[in-house]
């Protein structure tokens, strides 16, 4: 047994864009596997999987959907209906047949609803030059009104003014509720009312949510616990551990857990393997700190499927940085393994410790491993590109 | 009505969760059908049985168009609803986004055969948002009719000349848009016993469909749409009967998935927003290439039209409701 045939969690070890739907890909495709779970972020997410000539950019869908693996989300992701229906026809578009039907969800899971997304813009376009990077989808201000029951109007609540009464946050499970939801969403509507209104009415949320909750499984109680039990889990995380709310550099993080945590949290002490995610080089979107940036490197490797976001900002690129690795790992507590990506990359360096010159990488595979074993290894989205380590001799070799 | 707005990304949504679900976009025409014909009714919100539509401007849409489609749902003409449920979002797209209208309103009705069918005509509200999408899957296609090539169109005539009031004729003196799809003939005679019975208007006498079209003409520019589906299709006397009622407005379309395509192009057109070349530039640009070819076609004699204007309001100031 290796450490890969148990479940194991996926976690980013950069600014995101490290490559874990690729690995995600990979690792559902070497081994049986009974679901992907994702363990925190939302809509944000873009993990890129190309599969015989298949592409597609996994947002809400886990990453093992080209390889047949359902997917869970578990009640620390935000789930954004609109957005869900659109990647599933995208999904149907490159013939993965009735994705929805691979998909269940926690009822405890928070609802993104227009009322953040609507909320989200308009104050990130309030912020002009000093903008946090935000995708614009919505993902903090869901979290954000989640914190508020109980709050009253003029109360600060994690920096920022609570603007109106607010009231429970929905949840998927409410989408099944209708007289429970239109509930929530008039209190939603109302307390964002002076900040932005969507072009929807209550009414029509409630029909489409209700068609929604009449299209997936939703799951009450331990969902992953009775899929951990019957099978092999993958555990996908969005994001990475350097934009972590709690780990990350403020204000430039994400409103998630990007560490492990949730993950193990949902394992209930069962074993597993944390794999952390890492490319040859670092990369970040929008606004926020990366303290080897190099124009160099930005144009030495050019991105295919990552562009520039209307809200989110510019790419990024720069040197690895090994305080920022042992940084991430650390943030996790601890990594079991590496996933290296983008090995086809050349003439790389590294920043070996603060305030270092960067000096030449010819081996990155033997910089990596030097540190912890290497458990995949890979190049771009494709998964043609990937190698799944075979043994523990292997791992630790 | 009239307030609200279309939303492509809510209307495709649902459109998929539908379809994940296994249910019909025409979910009413499926319950019906398990029951009894005798069970078979218009849903109370398309039911024009002493029925007013109104197409109001808002604060949200000060300069309201109303725009009505009305489809023969008759045996194979009942393919057109579903075409169009599948393509209402690039209507209202193209509408809206290239500026051929500021506030499209959209209406929605059923013809059937008011000697046979059980639910003759259906006429929805004039709606601008997601709600246009709901009363066209809440039609009933009841798909009688009966071998008498002719279908009441001119009792649903009757209906949007004496029922539906709109602000765009009474503030602005400005017609809307009718579309009549179908592939047959009127009745040789709007009969009063269907007016009373569908649409609840106590008229004694029979009427002559021209005199209908007449009146109607009057606050609406009214096209006849043959889509190439029927064996009527190159029957000259449904192009003589239809051309002599509408004149130029009796279109024939090729590809009956053109329909859609076909409406928003002609509003463009006699808007004078878009000439033919323009319209079909844009459709091909909206992903529509093969319809556009069927829509250049069928447009062919509309763009070579010398003057459209909208009617002018009557002296003394718009006329009001019921027209005589």
């Amino acid at each position: 047994m290796t450490l890969l045939d148990g479940h194991v969690v996926v976690v980013g070890l950069g600014f995101g864009d490290e490559g874990k739907g690729a690995v995600v890909d990979a690792l559902c495709a070497a081994r049986p596997t009974t679901a992907v779970v994702r363990f925190n972020g939302g809509a944000q997410a873009a993990h890129n999987v190309v599969v015989d000539g298949r592409h597609h950019t996994f947002s809400q869908f886990g990453a093992g959907t080209f390889a047949g693996v359902p997917t869970h989300l578990s009640r620390f992701v935000l789930v954004e209906p609109f957005a869900l229906a659109a990647e599933a026809r995208r999904l149907e578009a490159v013939g993965v047949r009735n994705p929805l039907s691979l998909l269940s969800v926690d009822g405890r899971a928070l609802l993104t609803t227009p009322f953040h997304i609507h909320a989200n813009r308009a104050r990130e376009e309030a912020r002009g030059v000093n903008r946090h990077g935000s995708c614009g989808k919505g993902i903090g201000e869901t979290v954000w009104y989640s914190l508020l029951p109980g709050a009253a109007p003029g109360d600060v609540v994690e920096s920022q003014e609570v603007i109106g009464t607010p009231g429970e946050a929905p949840t998927v499970a409410d989408c099944a509720r209708p007289s429970v939801l239109r509930r929530k969403l008039d209190a939603l509507a109302r307390f964002y009312a002076p900040l932005a209104t969507p072009p929807h009415s209550v009414d029509e949320l409630v029909a489409l949510y209700r068609d929604f909750a009449g299209a997936v499984r939703i799951t009450d109680g331990d969902e992953t616990g009775r899929l951990a039990d019957s099978g092999r889990l993958v555990f996908e995380g969005a994001q990475g551990a350097l934009l972590d709310q709690f780990h990350g550099f403020h204000p430039h993080t994400t409103w998630s857990t990007t560490t492990p945590h949730n993950a193990r949290t949902l394992l209930g002490g069962r074993p597993h393997t944390v794999v952390g995610v890492t490319r040859t080089y670092l990369t970040r979107h929008g606004a926020g700190p990366l303290p080897t940036e190099s124009a160099a490197v930005l144009a030495r490797f050019p991105e295919a499927h990552n562009e520039i976001g209307e809200f989110q900002g510019a790419w990024r690129a720069g040197h690895l940085d090994a305080a920022l690795l042992d940084y991430a790992i650390a943030a996790c507590d601890g990594v079991d393994a590496l996933a290296v990506t983008h090995l086809d990359a050349t003439g790389l360096k590294v920043v070996p410790r603060d305030g270092s010159p960067a000096v030449d990488l010819p081996d990155p595979l033997a910089w990596f491993g030097a540190r912890l074993p290497v458990a995949v290894m890979g190049y771009g989205p494709d998964r043609a590109g990937y190698r799944v380590a075979e043994a523990r001799s292997t791992i630790n070799a | 009505m009239g307030h609200g707005h279309w939303d492509d990304n809510a209307y495709a949504a649902a459109k998929t969760f539908r379809a994940a679900k296994g249910e019909d976009d025409f979910g009413y025409t499926a319950d019906l059908r398990s029951k009894p014909a005798k069970e078979w009714k218009v849903a109370p919100a398309l039911d024009p049985l002493n029925a007013v539509r109104e197409c109001r401007d808002s604060a949200d849409h000060s300069d309201s168009t109303p725009i009505a489609v009305l489809f023969d749902v008759t045996g194979s003409m009942r393919r057109v609803p579903r075409i169009m449920q599948g393509k209402l979002g690039k209507l209202h797209g193209l509408l809206k986004r290239r500026g051929y209208l500021a506030d499209p309103q959209v209406l929605f009705g059923a013809i059937g055969d008011a000697d046979s069918d059980r639910v003759p005509l259906q006429v929805g509200q004039f709606e601008s948002d997601n709600r246009m999408d709901e009363q066209l899957r809440t039609m009933f296609l009841e798909g009688g009719g009966g071998g008498q090539k002719s279908e009441s169109y001119e009792l649903a005539a009757y209906f949007m000349a004496r029922h539906v009031v709109t602000d765009a004729w009474q503030n602005r003196g400005r017609k809307g848009y009718l579309f009549i799809i179908g592939d047959e003939l009127n009745k040789p005679a709007l009969e009063a016993r269907h007016i009373r019975r569908v649409i609840g208007d106590d008229v004694r006498e029979d009427i002559d469909p021209a005199s209908v079209y007449r009146e109607l003409a009057r606050k609406w520019h009214v096209y006849f749409v043959l889509p190439n589906q029927s064996s009527y299709y190159n029957d000259p006397q449904i192009g003589e009967h239809w051309s002599e009622l509408l004149g130029q407005n009796f279109l024939k379309l090729d590809d009956p998935g053109a329909v859609c395509e076909l409406i928003a192009a002609t509003i463009g057109l006699e808007e004078r927003v878009v000439d033919v070349d323009r319209a079909l530039a844009d459709l091909a640009d909206v992903g529509s290439v093969a319809e556009s070819k069927a829509v250049g076609k069928a447009l062919a004699k509309l763009g070579t039209k010398s003057v459209v204007t909208s009617a002018v309001p009557e002296a003394g100031g718009p006329s009001d409701v019921v027209l005589r």
